[in-house]
């Protein structure tokens, strides 16, 4: 869905409603919680964006993307801790340091088949998650094993990345969003885009062409892993207290996997979709039945990805986008009608 | 040196029953190119069907085998027949069934919490005439439900290498898996194959949970482990064979059991994991797996 080169003005105007109606929200909700809820949709949103990269246009099936989050956040905060550098800079340090990780990962598994890739992900992120509960320490950077990170509270300051109301952080974790979807976008459309959707789709033809698939597929895992590990910062700036389950777990890995899958792998609106409509579920059941039915909102994740995956595989962007462009040929049909009769007088004239 | 001996062979005790528990999961991989990441949790109902048995009759755990085993092969035909195939031949095409792994994952959401919902996160021991017996050898002990585990191992693994290369069903299983196509055009019917292929793959889970039962908890995540192990051992044994799963399993058996002696135990999980990934890395067919597999 090319949202704002498509030439459909009504495609134009709900995209650019849609953004100021996100850029308003904070003005008209005030209440906190529900503001936390908004900001992890979107946070989700974004790592799965991220993901997207190398889940959905390299055609594999990564499993232990929480790697990433991980040193991004371990990454920040410890260099704050100790050194006291802003999270704006270990930021950087850690999307590099996982960029680079990424890359001395993918090396090797990228060139696996789906099932071994996803499997080697797996043992990637868990081992990381191991290696961290049972170590202290790293050189100087206390990291404290499975007890966790707790970032010191500095009040409301942009140096130090921490705010007292919960608005900065929703406008930052938007335009990190809407950052990377259009870097998603830019890249759909670019040769190396085009490479990879090929070398996803035809391995074997696509090297036959002369495209060098893996290395392509590497370019895609390095970006992935530098933005993921910025969301990582992120969510340790949001939240100020993190431990390894907590951020290096599978099951982040796992929602992340399922949140493109239910959305629609390979596309620009399937991340958003997935955190639409998954996240709300697990925040809201996870709030009121948590107590009294434990596991409840897991067994609904999972029921829905089974039935989503059972009748619509590529996911809901497309029945989605279906509707909204029939509504949007509708719409334009009257303008549409009158265009046409100009073009028609334009061509009587000449 | 004795206490080196021992947990040597306490490792490749316990590994031949990792080993059972992925020899399921090998089955379903090498024909059906399918991993199935509900194999914990299948695991885990087993267990829990087979506790449930053994406590409210009192019988000898192992008598439970009849009764698990064919429910779980139930379980496993339905899942393949009623979820699993209408998803397999929507991406028929597909070389590589991501859907498929994706949704078996979704089964093993659901099974996981729903028994989290029904009997609680408590760990649960059962008491059985077996429980905590053991076997004294010059000095080193071992538990007798592990070693009648290790046998049934093996009877299984000699049962399933027999069923696959001799019988009738057994020749039409790897006809399937070695070309599905071709196959079907000898008049074997591809989804009845698959069906009784992953209803076997489960009722091996069955088998491995009436032999875990005796000595090791029963908890909702049980499978978790179970599940990541049986992953590892499949590729460190050459996806979808028999013999490289039991000894997979007997090699990460003995490698947990002896790394404990020299290092915490979080570190030996740590150790599998970077084995897994140096095999991968180095040799991503297995022991006994052949090249084009990957």
């Amino acid at each position: 869905m090319k949202l704002l080169t498509d030439q459909s003005p009504f495609h134009k105007i709900a995209t650019l409603l849609i953004i100021a109606g996100l850029l308003a929200l904070p003005l008209v909700v005030s209440n906190p919680s529900v503001m936390q809820i908004f900001i992890l949709i979107i946070f989700y949103a974004y790592l799965t964006s991220c993901w997207n990269f190398v889940g959905g246009f390299a055609g594999v099936l990564p499993l232990g993307h929480s790697a990433f989050v991980g040193i991004g956040a371990y990454t920040s905060t410890t260099l704050y801790l100790t050194y006291g550098v802003s999270p704006w800079f270990g930021m950087l340090v850690g999307g590099v340091l996982a960029a680079i990780m990424g890359i001395l990962i993918g090396l090797p598994t990228l060139k696996l088949r789906g099932a071994y890739f996803a499997l080697a992900t797996i043992a990637f992120g868990e081992a990381t998650r191991v290696l961290v509960e049972n170590v202290e320490k790293i050189g100087p950077f206390e990291i404290r094993g499975p007890k966790g990170l707790l970032i010191n509270l500095a009040g409301n300051s942009l140096a130090d990345f921490q705010f007292s109301s919960k608005a900065p952080y929703y406008y930052i974790i938007l335009f990190m969003l809407l950052l990377v979807l259009l870097l998603t976008f830019v890249m759909m459309n670019s040769k190396v885009g085009y490479y990879l959707a090929a070398g996803g789709e035809e391995p074997e033809a696509a090297e036959a062409l002369g495209i060098k698939v893996s290395k392509y597929k590497l370019i895609a895992m390095a970006i992935s892993c530098f933005l993921t590990a910025l969301g990582g910062t992120f969510y340790a700036q949001l939240v100020l207290y993190f431990y390894p389950k907590s951020i290096l777990g599978l099951d982040l890995s796992y929602e992340i996997a399922f949140i493109a899958l239910i959305g629609g792998r390979g596309t620009i609106l399937g991340p958003i979709l997935g955190a639409l409509l998954l996240r709300p579920v697990g925040e809201l059941t996870r709030i009121y039945l948590s107590d009294s039915l434990p596991g409840l909102h897991l067994i609904i994740f999972g029921l829905v990805l089974i039935i989503v995956m059972r009748y619509q595989p590529k996911g809901l962007v497309e029945p989605v986008s279906r509707w909204f462009n029939r509504l949007a040929r509708r719409v334009d049909q009257g303008d549409n009608n009158r265009k046409q009769e100009e073009d028609c007088h334009g061509v009587a004239d000449s | 040196m004795i206490g080196y001996v021992e947990s040597l062979l306490n490792g490749i005790l316990m590994g031949s029953i990792y080993g059972l528990t992925a020899v399921g999961l090998t089955l379903i991989f090498g024909v059906m190119k399918v991993v199935n990441f509900a194999h914990g949790s299948i695991l885990m109902v087993g267990m829990f069907a087979a506790y449930f048995f053994v406590t409210l009759t009192g019988v000898n755990p192992y008598l439970a085998l009849p009764v698990v085993v064919p429910l779980l092969f139930v379980f496993g035909f339905a899942m393949q027949k009623f979820i699993i195939k209408p998803i397999f031949e929507a991406e028929k095409d597909v070389r590589e069934p991501i859907t498929v792994i994706i949704v078996t994952t979704g089964i093993w959401y659901v099974l996981d919490n729903l028994a989290l919902l029904l009997f609680g996160a408590q760990f649960r021991v059962a008491k059985t005439s077996v429980t905590g017996k053991m076997l004294e050898i010059f000095d080193m002990y071992f538990l007798w439900p592990k070693i009648i585990g290790a046998g049934i191992t093996l009877l299984l693994g000699l049962y399933l290498y027999w069923f696959l290369k001799y019988s009738r069903m057994g020749k039409a299983v790897r006809a399937t898996s070695l070309d599905r196509e071709a196959a079907t055009l000898m008049g074997i019917k591809q989804n009845r194959i698959y069906n009784i292929v992953f209803g076997l793959g489960c009722a091996c889970c069955g088998v491995a949970a009436c032999v875990l039962v005796p000595f090791y908890y029963v908890y909702p995540t049980v499978g978790v482990p179970f599940d990541i192990k049986a992953f590892i051992i499949v590729v460190l044994g050459g996806l979808g064979s028999i013999p490289g799963a039991i000894l997979g399993g007997i090699i990460l058996g003995v490698i947990e059991t002896l790394g404990a002696q020299f290092m915490a135990a979080t570190w030996t999980e740590m150790l599998i994991y970077v084995f897994f990934l140096l095999v991968l890395f180095v040799k991503p067919s297995g022991l006994f797996g052949l090249k084009q597999d990957y």
